[in-house]
């Protein structure tokens, strides 16, 4: 396989993407300024949690180099910037931190490689870059290129591997991609799609937003569900049966949006469109059903739990945004916990752990039957899979109260009303006759 | 978003309440009291808050330690024309005025419902502001004008919009609980609007009073709905309230006139803010009423 790769900036984006190129047999030049991460990396210890990683690494160590030396970009024929994008807690993209790094590097690099920026950033932003670029004696003729990434923690390897597409953004689609760049793009087997920077920035977004569209449009139909008796599960399955829907919409209902980067996205778009002075009413309508959405939990705990008890005690199972990360950054969790001070709060989770101290109201259970211990509910509200082999006889043993709230529906509803349970989740009220029972 | 400038309770120095004879100031001053709370409750009659000394008047009687409760107000009931909106502005205007000159330590003004949007069917504090009524743009201008004396002064505003509040001592007859035992007593029947179908929120006067007492003791800033979250057909209301009567009580539904509206209240942001609180259902507010009416002797007249 010819060509070197250069990835600059091992963020969980520039890692899981420079370890899925060498997996593909390219030899990979892997650069951090952190010579610490670099020291870890060569060492195999991975600082981001995704499934099949480190087996993915340890095939393809002969061929990745991980260094916090900038000199070894200067023969790659591709170079990657592959940092992560900051968000403001407004949910504003910064891309301060883009602009140092590529500043940094730009001397060490040869003005032969091409440059791909795969971090995401706003529409715009590679145009001005490729001319900032051009401006810079010697880099006059570089190639600069987007890479639209669509990293999805928990599921990264997966989607780096074998993705459903790559969109390219190019200064003028109607130019030849430079053959080592196509060469690596062709390794992954996959449609190519050559567009405007503009159109290549846009679409990362525009996928989100209609992502955004199907959550909010299920959590509205899932309410209305809960309210008037119908079961949002039992719709669900005619919906993904209608090709102009799909058998792999985003039917879940859920807490809102959460993660960070959907809400990104929007709080983007809405710039946008306010800067074009376009309509972005339904934008607005899906950031309100998100926060009001978010709330479900704490609005369902007061009006199920009344045990008379000045200070009632819950576990949370779950405190991660979503399973298979240690992130907790927009956790619906968190958020919940945060409002439950008029409670005694014990939670569990597998990996994720609050920054510092946990909030005085709350401890840290060592398994998730400990943070039953007593507790008047049981909140579930990180979806892992190991939560949904726990014997729930014995989670119930331990329970104080009967109350379950599982939004997203990890546990097993019949076996929960078997042992007694008040089980509650998101989409479907129990039947009067369960009620009644 | 409410914000507590105190985490830990700590009552205020003195409360100067403005409409201290209306149904809320009246039994959030005695409620006070009861607490051991200084409180000076100022009505019309002690101080008109329409007249142009007001401002003078009212600064010479606030102190910076104090809390002010601004509970005056005209009410529909009292008339709903231009004149009746100009007064409760100029009242408005005037205890704004009066903060400009004498700042106070915490100011809590109680506003309505009626500023939202008729067609808001899911009530939030961030729901669409666009009053129907010139009683709810009054409001919604005072609110702008308690905001702009605020942020000049750099005062701490909390905001309490008041749904539909009941209790015995209520002062208006509006639609709803407290015109329902009225006409329970009095005629032995209560007359709905169509078939009692629209949904609406009924507060008991006493967890008003219990929001606004937690609002003080927090120092609290930002707006509130003072609403229960729990929704009930007038229809439901009558048979309630019925139930808990002397003696037979009918019902009677007309014919619909107009469409049926629904509001509904999203409480969270009154669980995130005081997460102890308990609302009273409406079936224990309202037997509550019929107690205390019993014990009383009779229904308070309507002005």
């Amino acid at each position: 396989m010819g060509g070197v790769i250069g990835f600059a900036g091992l963020s969980h984006l520039g890692i899981v993407s420079s370890i899925a190129t060498a997996s593909k047999g390219f030899r990979v030049v892997a650069w951090d300024g952190s010579e610490i991460l670099c020291d870890e990396l060569t060492a195999g210890e991975l600082p981001v949690h995704e499934p099949g990683l480190p087996e993915l690494l340890e095939d393809c160590r002969g061929r990745i180099e991980f260094t916090a030396d900038a000199e070894r970009l200067h023969d790659c024929d591709v170079v990657v910037f592959s940092i992560d994008i900051p968000t403001s807690s407004a949910n504003e993209s910064d891309c301060s931190a883009l602009d140092r790094l590529i500043d940094s590097v730009l001397p060490q690099l040869s003005p032969q490689s091409t440059l791909v920026v795969l971090s995401q950033v706003r529409p715009g932003y590679t145009r001005g870059l490729s001319e900032r670029i051009h401006a810079t004696p010697g880099f006059e003729n570089t190639v600069v290129h987007y890479q639209v990434e669509t990293l999805i923690f928990g599921r990264a390897v997966e989607r780096a591997v074998s993705p459903e597409r790559f969109m390219i953004g190019c200064a003028d689609p109607a130019e030849p991609l430079p053959p080592a760049f196509q060469a690596m793009l062709e390794a992954f087997d996959c449609p190519l799609l050559p567009m405007r920077f503009e159109s290549a920035e846009l679409c990362k977004t525009a996928i989100n937003l209609f992502l955004v569209a199907s959550v909010s449009t299920t959590n509205t139909l899932s309410e209305l569900c809960e309210g008037i008796g119908a079961d949002w599960f039992e719709i669900a399955p005619a919906l993904r049966l209608d090709k102009r829907i799909g058998p792999h919409a985003y039917l879940h209902p859920g807490l809102g949006l959460s993660g960070g980067n959907l809400e990104r996205d929007l709080v983007t778009l809405t710039s946008l469109a306010c800067q074009v002075g376009s309509d972005h009413g339904v934008i607005d309508a899906y950031v309100n059903n998100s926060v009001y959405r978010r709330d479900w939990v704490l609005r369902t705990l007061h009006e199920q739990l009344d045990t008379g008890r000045r200070k009632p005690q819950v576990a949370v199972w779950g405190l991660a945004y979503k399973p298979q990360t240690h992130s907790i950054k927009n956790s619906p969790s968190v958020a919940l916990i945060e409002h439950l001070r008029a409670h005694h709060v014990a939670v569990y989770d597998p990996q994720a752990k609050f920054p510092g101290a946990p909030p005085r109201h709350v401890i840290m259970a060592e398994t998730a039957l400990d943070a039953c211990r007593g507790a008047d509910a049981l909140i579930v509200m990180t979806p892992w899979p190991e939560f949904g082999s726990i014997d729930l006889q014995q989670a119930a043993d331990q329970l104080n109260g009967s109350l379950v709230l599982d939004p997203l529906g990890c546990l097993d509803e019949a076996t929960c009303r078997r042992l007694g349970l008040a089980y509650r989740k998101l989409g479907v009220n129990p039947l009067p006759k369960d009620l009644a029972a | 978003m409410i914000n507590h400038l105190h985490q830990q309770p700590s009552s205020p120095r003195r409360v100067v309440i403005l409409g201290g004879s209306g149904f809320i100031g009246k039994t959030l001053a005695k409620r006070l009291r009861d607490a051991g709370t200084e409180v000076v409750a100022l009505s019309s009659s002690d101080l008109n808050l329409t007249a142009d000394d007001a401002p003078e008047k009212l600064a010479r009687q606030l102190q910076p330690t104090d809390a002010l409760v601004f509970a005056s107000c005209l009410t529909p009931d009292k008339g709903k024309d231009i004149g009746t909106t100009m007064q409760n502005l100029a009242m408005g205007h005037h205890v704004a005025t009066a903060l400009e000159q004498s700042p106070v330590a915490h100011v809590i003004y109680i506003s309505s419902d009626a500023v939202y949007a008729d067609d808001v069917s899911l009530a939030s504090e961030t729901a669409k502001c666009e009053p129907a009524s010139l009683y709810g743009m009054g409001h919604l201008m005072r609110e702008r004008m308690m905001e702009t004396a605020a942020a000049s002064g750099d005062l701490p505003l909390f905001i309490l919009r008041a749904s539909l509040v009941y209790g015995n001592d209520d002062t208006h007859n509006s639609y709803g609980p407290n015109r329902f035992r009225r006409a329970a007593a009095e005629k032995g029947q209560i007359d709905l609007f169509g078939g009692g179908e629209e949904t609406r929120d009924h507060i008991a006067i006493d967890d008003v009073c219990r929001l606004i007492e937690q609002a003080l003791l927090h120092r609290s800033t930002g707006i509130l709905n003072a609403a229960t979250g729990v929704s009930t057909s007038f229809f439901d209301v009558a048979t309630l309230v019925a139930e808990f009567a002397d003696g037979d009580v009918k019902v009677n539904c007309s014919q619909r006139r107009n469409p049926v509206t629904h509001r509904k209240y999203d409480i969270t942001n009154t669980l995130k803010a005081f997460p102890n609180f308990r609302f009273k259902t409406l079936r224990e507010g309202v037997a509550e009423c019929a107690k205390q009416a019993k014990q009383t002797g009779s229904l308070k007249a309507v002005a």
